[in-house]
């Protein structure tokens, strides 16, 4: 397996700070972007969603529920449960997963996202160093974990 | 009708038509996979689709064929995070009208389905 070149995984910086923008109307600040060397912490919110076909591996999107519940609140919804949270996560998920094919290609495989409650890390599968984007949007945390490789 | 497996989108595109920002339509079925869709468009036979592409048990372009199969009228709106033009290409050739890319801003939506309805 190769692993992406740094213009693919900004890729995924672009991705992030584009769903914000369109969806909420504010831009994130990306914290940090960097190759991570453990497992990386995330929040109590996650959406996983895994890569097949011409890429291996998975994107994960960790995010509080304060963050998710001012999204969905500026996007019209008044159901903030847990449930709704987990559904919204995996969404954004799934849209930056989605949105990678636009370079990526048509030969990347985009499984349906998994939603996780808990504040678990998540461990790289298929890169030594996971590609880990921090961001805050105002005040609020979040973290978008890229672990992919382009089969050889 | 709204087919996508994500409640949030279910309820963002139909807060959207409620609010009267598409004119006079209404949501007559939500469906969270191209089974159910295919199943609830049996029983409610809507005029217009928004439809998902990655979703459990049926994905959106196979629900495609199927749903114009059955009701050949049907205008299928496609609203999917797949941003690649072999995607886009490949829905519009199984007959969808129309392709927004997520995310999407209301407006955006709402261009969209008001093209779409002007066009038939």
């Amino acid at each position: 397996m190769n692993a992406l070149n740094d213009e693919e995984l900004k890729l995924f910086v672009d991705s992030v700070r584009n769903y914000f923008k369109v969806t909420t109307g504010q831009d994130p600040k990306i914290t940090s972007a960097y190759l991570a060397t453990e497992a990386v912490e995330g929040y109590e919110f996650n959406g996983i969603v895994s890569f097949s076909g011409s890429y291996s591996g998975q994107v994960m999107v960790s995010m509080p529920a304060q963050l998710l519940r001012e999204v969905l609140v500026l996007q019209g919804e008044t159901d903030l449960s847990d449930t709704h949270l987990l559904d919204a996560v995996g969404e954004i998920a799934n849209t930056l997963a989605g949105n990678a094919r636009k370079n990526f290609g048509p030969t990347l495989g985009i499984s349906v996202p998994i939603k996780l409650m808990g504040a678990t890390g998540v461990t790289a599968r298929v890169r030594q160093r996971p590609y880990a984007i921090t961001l805050r949007w105002g005040p609020l945390p979040a973290l978008v974990c890229v672990d992919v490789a382009r089969n050889a | 009708m709204i087919v996508d497996d994500s409640n949030m989108i279910r309820s963002r595109i139909t807060r959207l038509v409620q609010n009267g920002m598409i004119g006079q339509v209404h949501v007559v079925a939500q469906a969270a996979n191209g089974v159910e869709a295919l199943a609830l468009a049996t029983r409610h036979r809507p005029e217009l689709v928004t439809m998902d592409l990655t979703m459990p048990e049926m994905d959106g372009v196979e629900c495609i064929t199927k749903l114009l199969q059955m009701m050949p009228k049907t205008n299928i709106l496609v609203v999917s995070a797949l941003t690649d033009k072999a995607t886009a290409i490949a829905a519009l050739r199984q007959g969808a009208r129309g392709f927004v890319n997520k995310p999407f801003s209301d407006d955006e939506l709402r261009m969209a389905l008001l093209e779409l309805m002007d066009a038939t």
